[in-house]
């Protein structure tokens, strides 16, 4: 009988084993720099580029892409709760910030840290490296406006812009546009209401950087003031949208009202600019500032979308500091963030030009004095954005609100994060 | 060594992998689960994890849009159990009678229920926002041209419905057909010469023979009505809005697409974890009680 209870121990000590045996991890990684991102469009650009910095250099820098249909929080947490933990990973602001901060490090003296604006800093020191650099104001149909003799360096307040959609809206049929502004607000685009639209509530014609409304908003205090007036230019926007679009529209058909010619003005950024590409879509177009609170504005928001950081237990911190500094200073860098992964480079030395109209456009802003508003929707709690704001936007846009109701049930959100 | 010994060990060791793997991947996880819903856990190691008893359940229940995701869930899962029975005990109906190709209709049924979750609701949301309104368009009927089926919190539940049904229905038809050719024909034929009509012959010998295969369907729909996740994901991802108690909430976020959101898009590890004790609790009840009823209305022959 006891024989019989050792044997049995035995077998299950032989299982066990077999299972541990399968996570064993290779030597040829403890060497090299794991790079865990999350632009999948980029995956390989970014793969063929890290093959080149180890043929320059002799460092070897592993790729891994994750995005898309799987939300890369996630997996990044998955990641780091296996015994997986990459050198570099990506954050997306203050929310990614917040969650990581105990596993991630402070750039001291890089040199990349003087060639840019937008590295992710927090009370003074510098956390993350910009990815690339994006941008969304009210883009718009350069004929179409021409046609309409609207001229856009006019359009930089709301009465201008309210005059203009009276005007447009008047040549519909001339033009043959469905509405004037392609807009959504649907399930699938609380993204564009929710995070960026809402932008324009807290950082629309202050200066760069600051972040009063926003470190209000953290605190469950609300600018009735400006939030009124915010009101107004969503109002403006929604009612000269195409319901179908703005309901229940996804991303293809907001953009591609646009692209069709079937709409004057879009409510998105210069990342739509490959859907043109692939679909030979070549009018002139251009971003006209967003006029969301009251007052002259001459700016669009422009920011980094998302930040390398340093994995604080990494092995490998000084050898991912010098792929990063490579990226930034080497020419090779810049070929690949402008030529092979059409990015809008985040850094002053880079000479190369985005060939795609509106990140051509976006480099015309960055260039301009003052003419960026800050990125501050990212540095929201989490899901506060998408989550608790986008449906009030959604219910808005159905007329289950009307515009006291929306106003009321945005501030009760804000007033809730107390 | 004896043989009654050897026996036991070869017992242990076939049933050792199986057992490890679930007391690995199912208890020990089931366990952690309920502990870090009582605690603030992140999910991020290097962040300490603080106990804060049933706090995480408190804030559930005060929780409007989790009242309100219960609520629907059960509404979706009450109508889904129906349609889906019925629709599959008509399916499978047919296709035992002596009908032409008996077996394309049955593959034909079943087909839908091969397609991933995710691509059929794609396809059931390109139907809704393209289609209809297309074939209103055609009919020359504007009320069917300008309707935005995924707009309307109650018509986007029917859409859902539909979809779903048109997904499981197959499976589920499959069981009935295998239950309804084990109904012995002399039963039915002796019925006959005693008289009875259809509905006779239906409600007294073909439905208590086929009992049993209603405790395994109702238990399949219901389980898994309640659990739907990518459908919804797919479909409408949570849409359109609802006004619930003077709140914005979303009306087809389901317990489990509601459970994910709280604990990914917020970010509240352990809050999310707490919803989702709750609802497997809630799971099992339901279930159990739906088995020890239809248990009691199961003959043996």
């Amino acid at each position: 009988m006891k024989k019989g209870y050792v044997l049995l121990l035995m077998s299950l000590v032989l299982t066990i084993s077999l299972l541990a045996g399968c996570t064993t991890s290779s030597n040829e990684e403890d060497m090299s720099v794991v790079i865990y991102q999350n632009k999948v469009e980029i995956g390989e650009q970014l793969t063929a580029f890290a093959k080149q910095y180890e043929e320059a250099t002799g460092n070897k820098i592993i790729v891994k892409t994750t995005g898309g249909d799987t939300p890369y929080q996630d997996s990044l947490k998955a990641e780091f709760q296996s015994d997986r933990e990459p050198d570099i990973f990506v954050i997306e602001g203050m929310g990614g910030y917040n969650t990581w901060n105990s596993k991630i490090i402070e750039f001291t003296d890089d040199e990349w840290i003087d060639l840019t604006d937008l590295e992710f800093t927090v009370d003074g020191k510098v956390y993350g490296f910009p990815v690339s650099v994006e941008a969304w104001g009210l883009a718009y149909n350069k004929d179409l406006l021409d046609k309409a003799g609207v001229d856009p360096a006019t359009l930089t307040s709301q009465d201008a812009y309210r005059e203009a959609f009276e005007k447009i809206d008047s040549m519909k049929e001339e033009l043959g546009i469905d509405s004037v502004v392609a807009m959504a607000a649907g399930p699938d685009m609380r993204w564009v209401t929710g995070l960026h639209n809402f932008n324009g509530y807290l950082s629309a014609g202050l200066p760069y950087g600051d972040r009063t409304v926003l470190d209000k908003l953290n605190n469950g205090e609300v600018d009735m003031q400006r939030l009124t007036e915010y009101a107004d230019w969503v109002e403006l926007l929604f009612e000269y949208a195409d319901e179908t679009v703005l309901i229940t529209g996804n991303y293809d058909s907001q953009v591609g009202q646009f692209a069709t010619g079937k709409s004057v003005f879009i409510h998105q950024g210069n990342w739509i600019d490959p859907w043109f590409v692939q679909n030979g879509v070549d009018f002139p177009m251009g971003f006209a500032p967003h006029a969301s609170v009251k007052g002259e504005h001459n700016a669009i928001f422009i920011g980094a979308p998302s930040f390398y950081v340093i994995n604080k237990d990494s092995k490998n911190i000084e050898a991912a500091k010098d792929f990063l500094n490579y990226m930034a200073t080497s020419e090779e860098g810049h070929n690949y963030m402008v030529n092979e992964a059409k990015m809008v480079p985040a850094f002053n030395n880079v000479t190369l030009k985005p060939t795609t109209p509106l990140s051509a456009n976006v480099t015309e802003w960055m260039a301009k004095e003052n003419g960026s508003y800050t990125w501050l929707q990212n540095d929201m709690p989490d899901g506060f954005g998408m989550g608790t704001l986008g449906p009030i936007y959604e219910s808005y846009a159905k007329g289950d609100l009307d515009k006291e109701g929306f106003i009321e049930q945005i501030a009760k959100a804000i007033e809730a994060l107390k | 060594m004896k043989r009654q010994t050897k026996d036991k060990l070869v017992f242990w060791l076939f049933l050792s992998p199986a057992l490890i793997s679930f007391i690995i991947v199912v208890i020990v996880p089931f366990f952690m689960g309920i502990y870090y819903s009582m605690t603030d856990w992140q999910a991020v190691p290097g962040i300490p994890v603080n106990w804060v008893g049933l706090g995480n359940y408190r804030s559930m229940f005060s929780d409007i849009k989790f009242q309100y995701s219960l609520f629907r869930t059960f509404t979706f899962t009450l109508i889904s159990v129906i349609t889906i029975n019925l629709v599959a005990l008509i399916f499978a109906f047919l296709v035992t009678r002596e009908i032409k190709f008996r077996n394309f209709f049955r593959a034909g049924f079943f087909i839908p229920n091969l397609i991933g979750g995710l691509v059929l609701g794609y396809i059931w949301q390109f139907i809704f926002k393209s289609v209809v309104p297309q074939i209103g368009g055609s009919l020359g009927i504007d009320f069917i041209e300008n309707l935005l089926i995924l707009a309307n919190p109650d018509l986007t539940l029917i859409g859902l419905i539909t979809a779903y049904t048109w997904q499981y229905a197959g499976y589920i038809m499959m069981i009935y057909v295998a239950a309804l050719l084990n109904v012995p024909q002399e039963l039915l034929e002796a019925s006959e010469i005693d008289g009875a009509n259809s509905w006779h012959k239906f409600k007294s010998i073909t439905m208590p023979m086929i009992a049993q295969a209603f405790t395994i369907t109702s238990f399949l729909t219901l389980v898994t009505s309640f659990k739907q996740y990518d459908i919804i994901v797919a479909l409408t991802n949570g849409g359109p809005t609802d006004i619930f108690k003077g709140e914005v909430v979303n009306s087809t976020e389901m317990l489990a697409v509601h459970i994910y959101n709280v604990a990914f898009k917020y970010n509240n590890m352990a809050e999310g974890q707490a919803r989702a004790v709750i609802f497997f609790l809630i799971l099992s009840v339901v279930s159990i009680a739906q088995v020890y009823n239809n248990k009691k209305k199961e003959i043996e022959m």
